[in-house]
């Protein structure tokens, strides 16, 4: 209940002005895009984070229910507040406060927009991956909060892939710097936590998001059907043909009018749909994939494929694209949007199932959605001053998410569950699952006061928790029916009955991550774990056991051009899937292809309790309850027993070279950065120093054709700066060339890695080195990671490496220690403030410490 | 026309936000108040009797600057700007029309010589410092709240306005055939004298007679705060006036005026005897801006190339102008778009390819050339902060073209930019366009 003291209360810390509560103020927070009504109880418009935390604190103390927002264009209901609470619109956080083009990250506030973002980096010759189309309007804070996607996903990945850091209030109203500009920080992935947490964890003010460089050329190409399903079947075609547009967008005939109608946007009024297909990437090479595009259209059936002939077209092509939701209240005042995401290849039938569904409940449907992706959007038309026509549109787009979890997909792609699909929340996961779930929520808001009965559905009166049924629509495969998964589970169950605790295993290869263990714990092993459950060739896409070795997934894969694209530096053909995921190793090849948190679609794992979680699913976007994939992703055991994950698969590219370059070490690290700042798209580039030389290896995978022109693009770089180009050699695409020199840092009994922001690289390995003597480096330069082995290292000289990554706003971790070290240091350094979360997540999670007791940073 | 006649129109936002980016004025305050879809949610809460009409509603209803970019911004289309004022109009008749609104819509815009007076004793108020007395008994006065802040808008008043210097009557011009009438807008009259003057020298090289009209205000203002009574005692009057004078086409050098001109059936939607009359008039109204390009442009090719020639041998602008303009080299000159004049009317290509075409002007175009400037008629007097947020962003703007010259053609606008240059201590000069293209005779030759 909002009192008059509290409202006294907010005009203290934020100022008078800033504080709204007339009845026309009211309203005017009521309501954001979609079609979920509120009434909030206050709004207050707070200038700066600790203003942040003042208000959150009160509200907190008063028990005041409360959400952050932004410009409010969110499509579930996620920024309104049902019942009389506290608004917090962050429209004053609207500073882009650093941009570091050479380190690829910018420092944004959170009521920046998308756009604004854009605008701020493009003259410096980069960009912000993520562009939903409502990027004009939406904030970053938006953004962030559901894990927006766009049309440039497709290549790039959602919104949680460009996120590394982000300032942010929790419910009691502490600031808590999470994660930094430089990569993969220790402890859980908090970060990816958040992302497409829709304020319910906490309010972010501050974001840190990569950025990268400008590609050098794109093509545009609008190609035009006389019939939706070719439209649908071109959308297979050309990603089964292992091409990866920059964008593959689908609009039906009824936006198209409807768009058209708005004013001229080049599209052709009588085409039953659309596709708007780009290619990008260095010039040469683009125009063949463009033909080829053309191509598979033209042999599936397309009308005709027109190309952008200027930069003007292109923009009015996306205008109508990004504009096509508002361009519906040219046919009809409202609509009700959703986002179900499904296999690509099962597009054509869930679009025809969807006019089915259309016909039924007499809302007219218009689609317009990411293809690539399998992201739809069906949009139904119908007026909200008719009560009967609502009525029905709800119930319309009940049917759609049910048909999108029936055919194996998601109820939510990008735009979120909050208030308006919380209950469909149930058809594809089980009420374990959201009990997880809300669990996870409670750690973070043990008042349930932060955007309150969003996401997970309430429990019945009386109780809560939901009762644990499965799934009401989706069929999950492997599970408890995967091979080995019953036994483990068993062996959880009895291990915790007798009050032991557990260390999850695989082939052995990795048991030395994390802090040693402060607890005697039973061994359980994954080997058993070996089923591949399923793989979709077409749909790019392997569900495996965990006990599966990362080179048996790669036989299967390569019999069919497809592959992991992951090369963790210190694995060996033993390694297994389960430790894949659990330490989130990956090489300096994450330049080209990301991470194992991007790659994974989804997990299944046994919780402390012996029961089965599941979290994600196999479509490529999925922002359905909190990224559960994401916390388990390199929790080094800790919070349960990978039983299996899913992966988003590659095609192999065709060719594999290494350019390789010596001279110092200043100027292998002068071209190294010219080569990563530049649109060359290098997949991997790195430095090894040796006494007084050092080694520039840049690793080009793809079309033979382009890598030839990329190598020799590259060597002019490297000469440029003074370096003696040795010249360029293929190599094995799955092994990569780096062996011999992980190979030789992992002999050492002390193997370090440290990440730190991407321009200090090569100034912290020398630094490192007087700090300590390495046996050997490597440098990752685009990611900023430097892997060392020492044949001995001292208490001192360990704070000493700890003290210089957080000098360059970074961390470290060593990744082996002998274990008289690991018992009397943690091996993550010094304690960050952050890393308390990831305790309070290990609490709600496994309440009595059945995982891996003490190998956490910030062991207590 | 009441709220809950325009149901429709108002339910047609589905709330997509997109008028966010295009709105200056929510830009400057990120409130939704000051946005179309938080206008238009407030107006459907009306009708759906969620919100009541007080004074509550008065900011979402008076910070429009009804500049339009939001409709040029929406996929349907929303007229808001419309919308809001048909709003205004509603406001007055449930809250209250504040006495000093009366004052200038009742007594003095009806008036051209009433004007005047009030005009020249504000002047005699301002430029001799005795701000009191202007405050007291001017013109300045009557705008409201933020006036002791907005006072230093406008720099100086001339003491006689336009047409206490050239008179209301008939001027024999250069032409051969045209009858020009020349309207004059309040703006011109008052305060931007020089642009009316440079207006008509151009008007007389044109036409072979130029009449300047006797007209008063022509009803922007009064409808811009949803008066609608005083908007149709001024849009008579002067299409009385228009009536009896013996002239083709009627030219104003106020792209305001020019588009409120164009749209007098608005104001009389439901009078089938007035529609025709405007549909007489209607025809013969130019923009000045317009009526130069078509004029002297727009003409068969020979004719065009004779004027190009004319202006690339000759220096462009008056006096004042030539002192601005460098010896040697060009002068930079960018250009601000009246809302009035590129989303009132749709011109906007006709007033660059005339600066082009000065022998001394290097065009460059401004960002947010199209957007507004916040002086919006009176806005930036009734809504000082608001509107000095929005004059902010365009004098941002400006300083990275670097130009020497602003150009324009609206008088409010001029006022605006004018004072937005000199208290971001700019050496940019504002014109009106009138005043670049009144060329002198060949300097060279």
């Amino acid at each position: 209940m909002i009192t008059e003291s509290f409202v006294k209360k907010m005009e203290e810390i934020v100022g008078k002005e800033y504080v709204r509560s007339s009845a026309a103020d009211l309203e005017l927070y009521s309501y954001d895009a979609s079609l979920v009504g509120g009434k909030p109880g206050l709004v207050v418009f707070p200038g700066s984070t600790e203003e942040v935390s003042k208000v959150m604190r009160a509200a907190h103390q008063e028990g005041i229910p409360n959400v952050g927002r932004g410009f409010a264009t969110n499509l579930s209901g996620g920024t309104i507040i049902r019942f009389e609470g506290l608004v917090i619109v962050l429209s004053r956080f609207n500073q882009i406060l650093e941009i570091h083009p050479e380190s690829k990250y910018a420092v944004v506030q959170t009521g920046v927009t998308n756009l604004e973002l854009q605008e701020a980096v493009a003259p410096l010759g980069m960009f912000y991956a993520p562009d939903p189309a409502s990027q004009k309007v939406a904030t970053l804070g938006g953004n962030i909060g559901e894990n927006s996607g766009g049309p440039r996903c497709l290549k790039y990945g959602v919104t949680s892939n460009h996120i590394l850091g982000m300032k942010t209030v929790l419910a009691d109203g502490e600031i808590v710097d999470i994660a930094g500009p430089a990569l993969d920080p220790p402890g859980y992935d908090v970060r990816g936590l958040l992302v497409g947490s829709e304020g319910c964890l906490g309010v972010a003010t501050e974001i840190i998001v990569r950025i990268i460089p400008k590609t050098e050329s794109v093509i545009t190409m609008l190609a035009i059907y006389d019939d939706v399903s070719n439209a649908a079947t071109s959308v297979a075609e050309i990603m089964r043909a292992g091409i990866v547009p920059l964008t593959l967008e689908m609009m039906d005939n009824t936006i198209i009018q409807a768009v058209e109608k708005g004013g001229p946007c080049g599209y052709p009024i009588d085409a039953a749909a659309v596709l708007i297909i780009e290619v990008e990437g260095i010039s040469t090479g683009l125009k063949e994939q463009a033909e080829q595009v053309d191509k598979i259209c033209m042999e599936a059936g397309c009308r005709e494929v027109r190309t952008a002939k200027n930069q003007d077209e292109r923009e009015l092509l996306w205008k109508g694209r990004k504009g096509a939701f508002g361009a519906i209240c040219n046919l009809s005042p409202n609509y009700l949007v959703n986002d179900g995401c499904v296999l690509r290849s099962d597009l054509p039938e869930v679009l025809k199932r969807v006019k089915e569904i259309s016909d039924q409940y007499g809302c007219p449907v218009g689609n317009v959605f990411h293809a690539g992706d399998g992201n739809l959007h069906p949009l139904l038309m119908f007026d909200s001053r008719n009560e009967k026509e609502l009525e029905q549109v709800h119930k319309a787009g009940w049917d759609i998410m049910k048909i999108c979890a029936e055919f194996g997909g998601t109820i939510s792609g990008e735009h979120g569950i909050g208030e308006e699909k919380r209950e469909a929340m149930k058809m594809v996961f089980s009420g374990h699952d959201l009990n997880t779930q809300q669990s996870v929520k409670s750690a973070f808001d043990p008042k349930n006061l932060l955007n309150p009965t969003k996401i997970i559905p309430l429990p019945p009166e009386g109780s809560d928790k939901l009762p644990d049924s499965p799934p009401t629509v989706l069929k999950r495969l492997g599970g408890a029916q995967a091979e080995g998964v019953v036994e483990a589970m068993e062996a959880v169950r009895a291990a915790v009955a007798e009050n032991k605790s557990i260390r999850i295993a695989g082939k052995g290869t990795f048991n030395g991550l994390g802090n040693q263990l402060t607890k005697e714990s039973v061994v359980i092993d994954s080997l058993k774990m070996t089923d591949f459950i399923e793989y979709d060739q077409d749909n790019q896409f392997i569900t495996v056991g965990s006990g599966v070795t990362l080179s048996a997934l790669q036989d299967k894969l390569g019999q069919q051009n497809q592959w992991l694209p992951i090369r963790p530096p210190f694995g060996t053909t033993e390694t297994t899937i389960g430790a894949l995921v659990a330490t989130a190793e990956v090489g300096p090849e994450r330049l080209a292809y990301g991470a194992p948190r991007d790659m994974l679609l989804g997990l299944q794992y046994i919780d402390s309790s012996g029961s089965m979680v599941s979290a994600g699913g196999k479509v490529v976007k999925n922002v359905a309850g909190y990224d559960m994939t994401r916390l388990l992703t390199g929790s080094m055991g800790t919070l349960g027993f990978i039983t299996e994950a899913t992966w988003r698969i590659s095609t192999r590219p065709e060719t594999s070279k290494k350019l390789t370059a010596a001279g110092t070490m200043d100027s292998c690290f002068e071209a190294a950065m010219k080569i990563v700042n530049s649109n060359l798209l290098a997949a991997l580039v790195t430095i090894v120093p040796e006494a007084g030389q050092a080694t520039l290896q840049v690793g080009f995978e793809g079309l033979e054709l382009v890598v030839d022109s990329q190598v020799e693009r590259c060597t002019e770089v490297m000469s440029g700066s003074g370096l003696n180009v040795v010249g360029a050699e293929p190599y094995p695409l799955v092994e990569g060339f780096l062996a011999p020199a992980f190979g030789s840092i992992w002999e050492a009994p002390f193997v370090l890695q440290a990440d730190v922001v991407i321009k200090h690289g090569a100034e912290f390995a020398t630094q490192l080195s007087q700090a300590a003597a390495p046996t050997g480096m490597v440098l990752d330069v685009a990611g900023g990671r430097i892997y060392a082995g020492f044949d001995a290292l001292t208490g001192s000289q360990w704070s000493a490496i700890d003290g210089l990554t957080s000098k360059y706003k970074g961390h470290c971790k060593l990744l082996k220690a002998p274990e008289e070290f690991a018992k009397e240091h943690d091996l993550f350094g010094a304690s960050r403030p952050d890393w308390r979360l990831s305790h309070l997540i290990k609490n709600a999670l496994d309440p009595d410490t059945v995982f891996a007791p003490g190998a956490l940073p910030g062991r207590v | 026309m009441t709220v809950s006649s325009n149901y429709d129109a108002i339910a047609q936002c589905n709330k997509c936000g997109f008028c966010h980016v295009a709105c200056p004025i929510f830009r400057a305050t990120g409130h939704e108040s000051g946005v179309a879809r938080g206008r238009l949610a407030l107006l459907r809460g009306i009708i759906e009797e969620r919100v009541e009409w007080n004074e509550e509603m008065e900011d979402p209803l008076f910070t429009c600057l009804g500049c339009g970019a939001c409709t040029t911004n929406c996929f349907g289309s929303v007229p808001t700007a419309d919308l809001v004022l048909n709003a205004r109009a509603e406001y007055f008749e449930k809250v209250g029309k504040k006495p000093a609104h009366r004052l200038l819509f009742e007594h003095l815009l009806p008036y051209p010589k009433r004007l005047h007076l009030a005009a020249r004793t504000a002047a005699l108020g301002k430029n001799s410092g005795a701000s009191k007395l202007a405050n007291a008994l001017g013109l300045l006065r009557i705008f409201g709240r933020d006036l002791p802040k907005a006072e230093g808008i406008v720099e100086k008043l001339p003491m006689v306005s336009f047409r206490g210097t050239i008179k209301p009557e008939t001027y024999e011009g250069q032409g051969s055939d045209l009858k020009i009438g020349y309207f004059v807008g309040c703006g011109v009259d008052v305060i931007q004298v020089e642009a009316g003057k440079a207006t008509f020298e151009s008007l007389k090289k044109i036409g072979k007679s130029v009449t300047v009209l006797n007209n008063c205000c022509c009803g922007l203002p009064p409808w811009s705060y949803g008066d609608i009574d005083n908007t149709m005692v001024l849009a008579e009057k002067n299409l009385k006036t228009f009536a009896e004078a013996d002239v083709d086409v009627i030219v104003t050098d106020c792209s305001s005026c020019a588009s409120f001109l164009k749209e007098y059936k608005k104001v009389f939607s439901d009078d089938p005897q007035k529609l025709e009359l405007i549909e007489q008039t209607r025809s013969k109204i130019r923009d000045v801006v317009e009526f130069l390009y078509t004029s002297q442009f727009g003409g068969d090719e020979d004719k065009q190339q004779e004027v190009m020639d004319s202006y690339h041998d000759a220096h462009a602008g008056t006096e004042a102008v030539q002192q601005v303009m460098p010896k040697d080299g060009k002068a930079v000159v960018t250009y601000h778009d009246p809302c009035h004049a590129v989303r009132g009317q749709g011109i906007k290509s006709e007033s660059r390819e005339i600066l082009k075409s000065l022998a001394n002007v290097e065009f460059r175009e401004m960002a947010e050339a199209d957007w507004c400037c916040g002086g919006a008629g009176s806005y930036a007097l009734t809504h000082y902060d608001l509107s000095q947020k929005v004059l902010d962003r365009k004098i941002g703007n400006l300083k990275k073209t670097e130009a020497d010259i602003l150009v324009t053609s609206c008088p409010a606008c001029m006022i605006q930019l004018a004072w937005g240059i000199r208290k971001h201590g700019l050496k940019t000069r504002v014109f009106h366009i009138s005043e670049m293209t009144a060329y002198k005779e060949k300097v060279d030759a």
